[in-house]
Formats: C-alpha cells, sequence, structure tokens
C-alpha cells in the first residue's frame, strides 16, 4: 500500500468518525449529566432527518438553513418530554440506580412511539435528496483523492459543534455548573445551581444536538424510519469509547472509531463492519468501563 | 393467608389455567389457536424473565439471543434428532451461552448490564448471519421436517406451565430467597453468606434454558428462518416490557401483562401495526411514571391515590389560571414583611 491509499483511508475513516462524534454528542449530554441512557436517540436523530427532508422537498429551503430550525424544534420537544415524563421520575424514584432503570424503560417506550409515529406518518421508504454531491479532489504528494462535498461538509461541521461544546462545557459559567452538576448533584444543588431549571434546558440542548445530527446526515445519506437504532448504537458505543459525560473523549471516541472501522474493513471484510464495532464496544466496557481517555476522576 | 395457603392457591390457579388452556385446541378456531399459542411464548418468556431479572433487579436485554440460539439448534439439528432432543439441546446450548456470558458480565450492575446484554445479543446475531453467509453460503433456512400444529402448541402450553410452576417453587427456596436479597442489596446479601455469583449466574442460565426452548419450539412454526427474524431484538424487548407491565416481582403479573399483550397485538396489529406500537410505547411509559409496580400491583388503594393526584393537579392549575397562587403569594409575603416590622 502506498503512502497516499494509506492516506485516504484515515482520511475516510476521520470523516466517518466525526459523523459518529457527532451522533453522539446529544447522548453523551443526556446520560453524561442527568443518567438518562435515552435509547430514543437515534430516533429523534431520525425526526429531524426528516424534518430536514420536508423542508427541502417541498418548501425548497436549502438544508443548511435547517440546522438552527430542526435544533429549535427539537428543543422544544425535549423540554416538554422532559417535563412529563423525567421530572416526575425524578420526583419519584428512592434513589439514582432506579431512576436510571426507569429511565431507560421510558425512553424504550419514547423509541416505540417514536419510530412508528414516522412511519405512520411519512412511510417506510427510502428517502433522500441530492446536496453538494460533486466530488472535491484533494491534491496529496502521489496523485489526488476523491471525497463527497456534503460529506466533507458533515465532517467540519462536525468538528465544528464538538469544539463549540467543548468550548461551552470549559469556559462559561453554564458549563461549570453543568460539569458540577456531572461530578455531585447534591454538591451542584447545596453550591446554588438550580437543577430544575438546567435538567430540562440539557435535556432539551441534547435533543436539539441529535436533530442537528439528523439534519446533517440527511444531506449525505438515505434516511427511513428505521434508520435510528444502528446510530444509537454507535452513539452509545462512541461514548463508551470516550468515557460518559466527556465530551473531548466523545470526539476522540468517535474518530477513534471511524479509522477502527476503515481500517478493519480495509483489511478483513466489509460486511463485518458491524460485528467490528460490537467487538470494539464489548470490549471496552468489559475491560475499561470508564472509558478510554479517563483517568479516575471525571473530566469533562 | 398464610405462606401455604398462598401456595395451595398459586397451584389451584394454575391448574384451571392448564386445564382451560388443554381443552383449547378441542373447540376453538384456528386463529384463536395460534393467538393462544402466541401467548403462550411470551408467558413463558415473562415470566422466565421476571425468575430471574424481575427478583435481583438485574435488567437483562438478552432474550432474543437465547430465543435465537434455541430456534437455529433445532433448525439444524431436527432431521436428526427427534422433537425432544431437539428442544433439550436447545435449551442446554442457550444455557452454556448464559453461563459464558454471565460469568463475563455479571459483574456489572444497572444500566451497564442491560448496554452490555444488548450488545452481546446484536453481537452474536451479526456473528451466525456472517457465519452463514460466509461458510454455509445461505441467508436463512427453510425447515423441512415440521412436526403438527398440536404437537407445537401442546410443546409450548408445556414449558409455559413449567415455567410458572418452577417461578411458585423457587420463590420458596433458598436459592429464590437469595436472588431476592441480591435485588434489594447485594453487599447485604454477599456479607450473609450468599454465594452472590453462583447465584446470579444458575439464574441466567435458568432464563436462558427457557428462552432457548421457546426458541427451538417456535422456530419449527414460521418453517423459514434467518437471523434477522429469530435474534430480533424486539422479541426481547416485548418480553421485557411485557414483564415490566405486568409487575416483574409479581408471580402473575407477567401472564396477566402476557394475555392483555397478545389480544391487543392481534386486534390492532392487523390493521394499524403502528398504533399497535405507539400504544405499546405510550403503555410502556404510563406504567412506568404511574405503576412502577406492574398490573399486578394494581389495587382499589391505587385509583383512589390517582383521582387524589388528579384532583390536586387540576387544583393546582386552576389555582395558577385564576392568579390564586400569586394573590397568596402576596399574602404570605405581605404577612411576613409585617412580621419584620415588629
Amino acid at each position: 500500500m502506498s503512502f497516499s491509499a494509506w492516506l485516504e483511508l484515515l482520511a475516510s475513516g476521520l470523516i466517518t468518525g466525526g459523523i459518529y462524534a457527532l451522533v453522539a454528542l446529544g447522548l453523551n449530554l443526556q446520560y453524561g449529566l442527568m443518567r438518562i441512557l435515552n435509547i430514543a436517540h437515534g430516533e429523534f436523530l431520525m425526526v429531524g432527518a426528516y424534518l430536514t427532508w420536508m423542508a427541502q422537498t417541498s418548501l425548497g429551503l436549502n438544508p443548511l438553513f435547517m440546522v438552527p430550525v430542526s435544533f429549535g424544534m427539537l428543543f422544544a420537544l425535549g423540554w416538554v418530554v422532559h417535563r412529563l415524563c423525567f421530572r416526575r421520575l425524578t420526583a419519584t424514584s428512592p434513589n439514582i440506580d432506579i431512576f436510571e432503570a426507569r429511565g431507560l424503560m421510558v425512553a424504550f417506550g419514547l423509541m416505540f412511539l417514536v419510530q412508528n409515529f414516522a412511519s405512520w406518518m411519512w412511510g417506510g421508504d427510502l428517502r433522500g435528496y441530492d446536496f453538494l454531491t460533486e466530488p472535491v479532489e484533494i491534491p496529496l504528494p502521489d496523485g489526488t483523492a476523491q471525497f463527497a462535498g456534503n460529506k466533507l461538509l458533515v465532517f467540519a461541521l462536525a468538528l465544528l459543534f464538538s469544539g463549540a461544546l467543548i468550548v461551552l462545557m470549559r469556559t462559561t459559567l453554564l458549563g461549570k455548573g453543568v460539569r458540577a452538576l456531572m461530578q455531585s448533584p447534591t454538591g451542584a444543588q447545596l453550591m446554588g445551581i438550580n437543577t430544575r431549571r438546567l435538567h430540562p434546558l440539557m435535556f432539551g440542548i441534547g435533543l436539539g444536538l441529535s436533530g442537528v445530527a439528523g439534519c446533517l446526515l440527511s444531506m449525505s445519506y438515505t434516511i427511513s424510519p428505521s434508520m435510528g437504532e444502528p446510530y444509537t448504537v454507535t452513539a452509545l458505543i462512541v461514548i463508551t469509547l470516550g468515557g460518559f459525560g466527556s465530551m473531548g473523549g466523545a470526539l476522540a471516541g468517535g474518530l477513534l472509531l471511524g479509522v477502527i472501522e476503515a481500517l478493519g474493513m480495509h483489511f478483513t471484510n466489509p460486511s463485518l463492519k458491524a460485528l467490528l464495532s460490537y467487538v470494539v464496544f464489548i470490549s471496552v466496557l468489559l475491560l475499561r468501563p470508564e472509558g478510554l481517555f479517563s483517568r479516575k476522576s471525571r473530566k469533562a | 393467608m398464610n405462606s401455604r395457603q398462598f401456595l395451595i392457591r398459586d397451584l389451584l390457579v394454575l391448574f384451571g389455567l392448564t386445564g382451560w388452556a388443554i381443552a383449547l385446541p378441542g373447540f376453538a378456531s384456528e386463529f384463536a389457536v395460534s393467538m393462544a399459542l402466541t401467548c403462550l411464548m411470551y408467558i413463558a418468556l415473562s415470566s422466565s424473565w421476571a425468575l430471574f431479572c424481575g427478583t435481583t433487579r438485574y435488567l437483562s436485554l438478552a432474550t432474543s439471543a437465547f430465543f435465537g440460539i434455541g430456534a437455529y439448534t433445532s433448525a439444524i439439528l431436527l432431521e436428526q434428532l427427534s422433537w425432544v432432543q431437539a428442544i433439550a439441546l436447545g435449551s442446554l446450548i442457550a444455557a452454556a451461552v448464559a453461563v459464558v456470558m454471565g460469568a463475563a458480565v455479571l459483574h456489572l450492575r444497572g444500566t451497564y448490564f442491560a448496554v452490555l446484554t444488548f450488545g452481546m445479543t446484536e453481537l452474536i446475531r451479526h456473528a451466525i448471519s456472517y457465519f452463514e453467509k460466509s461458510v454455509t453460503g445461505t441467508v436463512g433456512r427453510v425447515l423441512m421436517v415440521v412436526p403438527e400444529r398440536d404437537t407445537i402448541y401442546f410443546t409450548v402450553l408445556a414449558l409455559a406451565v413449567i415455567t410458572v410452576a418452577l417461578s411458585i417453587a423457587i420463590r420458596r427456596t433458598r436459592f429464590g430467597l437469595a436472588m431476592l436479597g441480591i435485588g434489594a442489596d447485594e453487599q447485604r446479601a454477599q456479607t450473609l453468606g450468599v454465594n452472590t455469583r453462583w447465584v446470579k449466574v444458575a439464574g441466567f442460565a435458568l432464563t436462558a434454558a427457557v428462552a432457548g426452548a421457546v426458541g427451538a419450539a417456535m422456530s419449527v412454526r414460521w418453517t423459514y428462518i434467518d437471523p434477522h427474524t429469530v435474534f430480533n431484538p424486539f422479541i426481547g424487548f416485548q418480553t421485557v416490557l411485557i414483564a415490566l407491565i405486568g409487575g416483574a416481582a409479581t408471580l402473575w403479573g407477567p401472564l396477566i401483562a402476557a394475555i392483555v399483550f397478545s389480544v391487543l397485538a392481534e386486534t390492532l396489529r392487523l390493521q394499524v401495526p403502528q398504533i399497535y406500537m405507539m400504544s405499546l410505547g405510550l403503555l410502556l411509559i404510563l406504567s412506568v411514571l404511574y405503576l412502577p409496580g406492574g398490573l399486578a400491583s394494581l389495587r382499589t388503594e391505587t385509583f383512589r391515590s390517582w383521582r387524589d393526584g388528579a384532583r390536586l393537579w387540576w387544583q393546582e392549575t386552576r389555582d395558577d389560571l385564576s392568579g390564586e397562587t400569586k394573590r397568596r403569594k402576596e399574602r404570605e409575603k405581605s404577612l411576613r414583611e409585617r412580621r419584620d416590622v415588629f
């Protein structure tokens, strides 16, 4: 294998990995902060994708314009869902373990609800539209590499959003409050952080980010009501790799998973892709359940 | 009632239900029998799930893995072995897989355990579809030797009865009490001399054995199986759903919920499958929020507390909307201020 072929392989792995990191952002926020393992994450992503598709095909809007719109709509949806389900759950659960188990069940219910709502509303067909499909050539030392323009755009935006979220968590007062809440909910409350306001806000932001991810994914992949589950699993793998609740870890984990998959598929067999990602997932959970990059104490 | 009377009551109920189910193929239509078969399958699956996961509170999502393993075993071996042997072997292999899986993951609790069992199920499914594609060169398998409908029905009935009888019996043994102790407080159980590791692996293997046997018996009904249908994670989800909605810690809850679900499924699924699934999701959310003990914990007091809760909520909403809350707060504030003056 020549040097440029290696580079191309790595770059395609990194691009997929950037998308994985983007998919994982919202779930990471929800699980890391509130211990809500939102298994319906991919379903909300699918809703974002469908909203974009509808706006593009019936209204002719630019998909990029839909990024903030789908964030806003899913943010509102997340606020409502938190108010209807998780607020009562927090109030009635005796301890955090029971809350986690019940939250998982509620999320399962949401998954059934949203997925079937979508297939009832939009039908089970594969949908898609064309946006920036012409390849972009990138010169390399010997020859050129070609990547689809929309994938490069998605990669760039994924990096942008992850970076923005990391900066938000590290530097602002809001981020400080969120990190405090991750470390110790009781301690944060004693320091005057309003959990009743912060929890719905963060749940909404988590869903909003999944909407953004769906919006961006619909630019380069076909969408269907059943597309959510693989993305949920990918997001789970990524946040396990990076350590629950760690934003930088999720970005690194996503990129790493993309590269591992690209290399593994190149050297073995493309139909082993799903098998490979599950093997990575299970071995990380068994061997290093606190994440690949974390030291003993948790960092955001 | 004391514990002996409870035992007699449970056994009598089981006896009556069994007799009714045995008589069913004699008079009911083809459709009713096939519905009853689905119902019995979910009774066996969710009762066995509740037997281990309900008492120890280890949320396993691996039921579909064991179901699929059983189905594949009987699909491959039914041409060489007899019906009973194929089912026994299916349940043995599923139990063996569960022992290996349990030894690896049962030290993790809560969400980690749930997610890991789900991941392992998917891993097994992908591994088998890859194996079929690359080694045997097929996608699915067609079953040539198929026993009669009544044989399948009575086998699944026997499995369901055995499972319920097992859950009646195991609650009263040291083993069942040890599982309950693990569910309440694992460290305390360990301190009191329970070999928690052994108990957990044995309980997990027991659920897997039942699920494997049910899978082996049900695979012949479909006559064509592929990894996607028999390892369908939805089988596992629905088992967990039924057990939780019925009440995972109770004996009869999973059975009641399985009957409710099969009726609901058969009536709604044919016309509007999406509505069925949506109502499933809604039911799950409502039952987790308002009935965490499951259908079996439903009493008259439950309705009363719901009524009181709704009344309270309505009063608060009315006060908020009419400005009563604001006025009350102002009154309290002025009272406080007056007190501060003196």
